[in-house]
């Protein structure tokens, strides 16, 4: 890596574009919002910072820390299952020969052009007790003649449940997963395997001992970019869980509308942030003694 | 013109406590026009509005009406409350107009501009969420209660069926408003709607929290959607919302539940700060007219609280208990009050049972 | 079939019945769900729940709700703006984070993922209260340059300029992760090559630098335009009655079901990009092999 003194003007052209933006559309409104996180409302519409930690103090109440431990192993789930499905589609496109590797690559992310909302619906069209997946298996099921031997079928309860909502998350996130692994197993020096397979390694040990350690930095960079929007999300729980489907981010979302307690929603997005920043270092410390050189 | 000066006074209020403009985006007020610009952005529910009625406004008037839709009270609050982006009339429910006028978010009607509020009947002349009528005239109002499939349910004539039933497991939506469904189930144990009493507070969350694991989910609003869709067989939803779905379904009906329910109240206000104040409040002279309120209730099936256009509705619609429920059932009805206190125990009570 | 097996090299995982089975199950349960949406925005049922015939009256109903095709179209426009601008900056931001060594690069890189971390309402809380502080200020003024400049952001498609900048604002740090990924991987030997054999420094960047990060470039530029598309939470904060997007739209719209005219959006929706996709991919092939 180059000092920053050694072509300054490279560095401040590369430098500015993002620095400015991001100073001017997001810094300045979120330290707007990260002082409401230490005020208190004084009426309906107005906040006074007051330097308060009472809204931070209120986040560990038991009912929050609950909720909060939820949407992590929500999150948590669902990153893996992304994860599991996401490598072996990544993995056989970056292997597919050239000229059908961008429409592949279009078909992952083509689904997510469509409205999050439209698509979530669309899914419970698929899985509700009169949806299109229990009327496809009652067809099987009455085509193998079960309705006359053990009875008629019973439509399945899919929605409505964790499982629902870690599919809704999978199915949301999924592309967010595929590129990031796309862009690095593409990049992937295929010589590598070939030794390791040479040297007489099998598939599968050359793809856990080699492959994978050579497509660390997309695996990290997926699971960054799908693990933390999913712990923040709303909609997916709103839509397809059921009665105890709520995550923190439902919480907060609650706290700007039907509660109108903008600081107690600031303060609980802070403490998200504060998490996520934790384990964000603590991937840097780790991955530093690890020498294993991974860029978010 | 005698109203320029005013619209000027007013820009003030614009000044002070108005929205989303930076680097000069999103609605730019012209104020160095005298007249108004023939247009007006209307803030609205969903199907909430006669199919044709914005059209016909346009046609008497000529000024051209732009309806956007809001989910939800708190998402027309929560849009509003730093400074109106450039809507002229909203349509807020009485909890939320008395909300808003203690946050100094509604301007006050000019009655003169509104011949018109003679068609308003006698029982909504006044309210005592807006002393007066200043700053809203009603719309619509109606009940809450439970929608239910006949073939599949026995008895619907109480809360308890969705609140206290195990009978009726894993069919059972109850709304995502957890205002209100902590509120009705106040209702159902002898309390009243509004109650802030922490030991009847508490009984209430109990409840629900035992109730839980009959429920098949808290619907934000689509109640009559799983209806339809037989996705569940008792829902707890508003009335217009259930009676819109009837219509398709003859095997659907909806009851207001023996112990009281929610009875709420639509109105229309313009919030501080509307670009087109003249124009808006032509439009709600036009909402207050005897045929498009015909129209409207026509086509959106809730209750109006426009006598002249209910005297010249059929006995379809007048007399469906559904739209209007007999006076005893209105009796043991109550509205939602507005008060913050009330407001911050009920969602910490609803998250804790959303969490349990 | 196992002379097949014979001809597939030991690398030719492309042709790897069991990755291939693997990926059309995938694909096949990704689209089930939108082709049921498009086979619904054909179905003469207003509830959607059995199929009841053939009609395309929803797609005449959605061409003719004209502030269905209004937010249609700003949601269009804004996607591309955001997405240009974005893939700039964080293409530039990556280059930075990969290529210099300063001080309290580890906390400015914190900040720049910021955006990501962030959950969505509150950064749409943090943009509304910030605009609307602004707004306040600046129309106080009645002549002058601010007074222009108010005029000049008023008119379309200026006036969606407000939404485009906090669009870019959380799609650019997507661009720079997913290209920085891949820059990790860049041998930095040929940059110095290069450079020896006297390219100068913009000769370097374009001729090496950028062809390698390409596919990281358009992977982030993809990216930025889903995320600008898809954005409903903050783009409803930031949304006034004259700048509605689509997303906005359908989320009032479906939240009391979901109607099949906004099916047939949908389905236009998915058509123009696809298309859109299509041509750019077309046109960008030739300089590819230049590369």
């Amino acid at each position: 890596m180059e000092n920053w003194k050694q072509n300054k003007a490279v560095f401040w052209v590369t430098a500015l574009p993002g620095i400015v933006w991001l100073l001017l559309f997001f810094l300045i409104p979120l330290a707007l919002i990260w002082g409401m996180s230490f005020g208190e409302k004084t009426s309906i519409i107005d906040i006074e910072i007051t330097g308060t930690l009472n809204n931070y103090i209120r986040s560990f109440e038991a009912v929050y820390v609950k909720i909060i431990w939820k949407s992590i192993w929500i999150s948590v789930i669902s990153t893996a299952v992304c994860l599991a499905i996401a490598y072996p589609v990544a993995f056989g496109i970056c292997f597919s020969p050239a000229r059908w590797r961008p429409l592949l690559l279009l078909l992952v992310i083509l689904p997510f052009w469509i409205n999050l909302l439209i698509r979530t619906y669309a899914l419970i069209a698929v899985f509700r007790t009169r949806g299109t997946l229990n009327f496809t298996l009652e067809w099987f099921w009455n085509l193998a003649f079960l309705d006359k031997l053990i009875g008629p079928f019973q439509p399945l309860e899919l929605l409505y449940n964790n499982g629902a909502v870690i599919v809704g998350m999978v199915y949301v996130f999924m592309p967010f997963m595929v590129l990031p692994l796309y862009a690095t197993i593409e990049r992937l020096d295929r010589s590598y395997l070939e030794a390791s397979l040479d040297l007489g390694a099998s598939q599968w040990r050359t793809f856990f001992s080699v492959t994978v350690p050579l497509t660390l930095p997309g695996i990290v960079s997926g699971i960054i970019l799908v693990f933390i929007p999913m712990l923040g999300m709303f909609l997916v729980p709103d839509l397809l869980g059921g009665t105890n489907a709520i995550m923190i981010g439902n919480v907060i979302t609650d706290q700007f509308k039907a509660a109108n307690d903008w600081p107690f929603g600031a303060a609980l997005s802070f403490l998200l942030m504060y998490v996520t920043f934790a384990a964000l270092a603590l991937r840097a410390f780790i991955g530093a003694r690890m020498k294993a050189g991974v860029g978010i | 013109m005698t109203y320029t000066p005013k619209f000027r006074a007013s820009r003030r209020s614009v000044l002070k406590g108005s929205g989303a403009a930076f680097i000069g985006l999103t609605m730019m007020p012209r104020f160095a026009m005298s007249a108004e610009e023939k247009k007006l952005n209307f803030y609205n529910w969903d199907t909430y509005i006669g199919e044709t009625t914005l059209a016909d406004f346009n046609k008497a008037s000529g000024i051209e009406v732009k309806m956007d839709l809001y989910a939800d009270n708190a998402e027309l609050f929560a849009k509003l409350k730093e400074g109106n982006p450039g809507y002229d009339v909203i349509i807020p429910t009485n909890d939320y107009v008395e909300r808003m006028i203690a946050a100094g978010m509604l301007d006050q009607l000019d009655t003169s501009k509104i011949p018109n509020a003679a068609n308003i009947a006698d029982a909504f002349k006044d309210a005592t969420f807006d002393p007066g009528r200043k700053h809203t005239v009603p719309y619509m109002w109606g009940t809450m209660g439970i929608g239910y499939r006949k073939s599949k349910v026995k008895d619907a004539s109480s809360w308890k069926a969705v609140l206290d039933n195990s009978e009726n497991a894993g069919r059972i939506s109850l709304l995502g408003d957890g205002e209100s469904v902590i509120g009705v189930t106040l209702q159902y144990l002898g309390h009243s709607f509004n109650s802030v009493d922490p030991a009847e507070m508490k009984a209430a969350e109990e409840l629900l929290i035992k109730g839980k694991k009959d429920v098949k989910v808290y619907a934000d609003d689509n109640g009559q959607d799983l209806l339809a869709s037989g996705e569940v067989d008792l829902a707890m939803e508003w009335n217009g919302d259930v009676i819109q779905v009837m219509g398709e379904d003859d095997d659907l009906s909806y009851s207001v539940p023996k112990e009281g329910s929610l009875l709420w109240q639509d109105c229309v206000c313009i919030p501080k700060g509307a670009p087109h104040p003249e124009n808006a409040h032509a439009f709600i002279n036009y909402l207050l007219d005897a045929d498009a309120g015909v129209h409207i209730a026509d086509t959106i099936q809730y209750a109006t609280a426009n006598a002249a256009a209910k005297a010249k509705m059929d006995e379809k619609y007048t007399g469906n208990p559904g739209i209007f429920p007999p006076d005893e059932v209105i009796a043991k009805c109550e509205s939602s009050l507005y008060s913050e206190e009330k407001t911050k125990l009920r969602n910490e009570s609803w998250t804790r049972i959303q969490a349990a | 079939m196992a002379r097949r097996k014979s001809t597939r090299g030991p690398l030719d995982y492309g042709k790897s019945p069991w990755l291939i089975l693997f990926g059309l199950v995938t694909f096949i349960l990704l689209y089930a769900p939108i082709a049921q949406l498009i086979a619904f925005s054909f179905n003469d049922s207003k509830r959607n729940i059995v199929w009841r015939g053939f009609t395309t009256k929803y797609y005449a109903k959605a061409w003719n709700d004209a502030s269905l095709v209004e937010a249609f179209v700003n949601s269009m426009t804004i996607a591309v703006m955001c997405t240009v601008v974005a893939t700039i900056i964080g293409t530039a931001t990556a280059l930075w984070l990969w290529r210099f060594r300063f001080p309290a690069k580890s906390a400015v890189e914190g900040v720049m993922v910021l955006p990501i971390v962030i959950p969505e309402i509150c950064m749409g809380v943090a943009v509304l209260v910030l605009y609307s502080r602004v707004g306040n200020w600046m129309r106080g003024f009645e002549t002058g340059p601010i007074h222009w400049w108010n005029e000049l952001f008023s008119v379309w498609p200026l006036n969606l300029g407000a939404i485009t900048a906090a669009h870019i604002a959380f799609s650019f740090p997507f661009v720079a992760v997913v290209v920085r990924a891949r820059l990790a991987g860049f041998n930095r030997e040929f940059e110095e090559a290069s450079k020896d054999l006297g390219a100068s420094e913009w000769q370097t960047f374009w001729n090496v630098v950028l062809p390698f990060m390409l596919p990281g470039v358009i992977a982030g530029a993809l990216l930025s335009f889903t995320l600008s598309l898809d954005d409903f939470v903050i783009t409803f904060f930031t949304a006034g009655p004259e700048t509605n997007t689509f997303p906005v739209k359908v989320y009032s719209l479906v939240r009391r079901g979901v109607s099949p005219d906004i099916n047939a959006a949908s389905t236009v929706l998915i058509i123009i990009t696809l298309v859109a996709t299509i041509i750019a991919m077309r046109m960008q092939a030739p300089s590819k092999i230049e590369g």
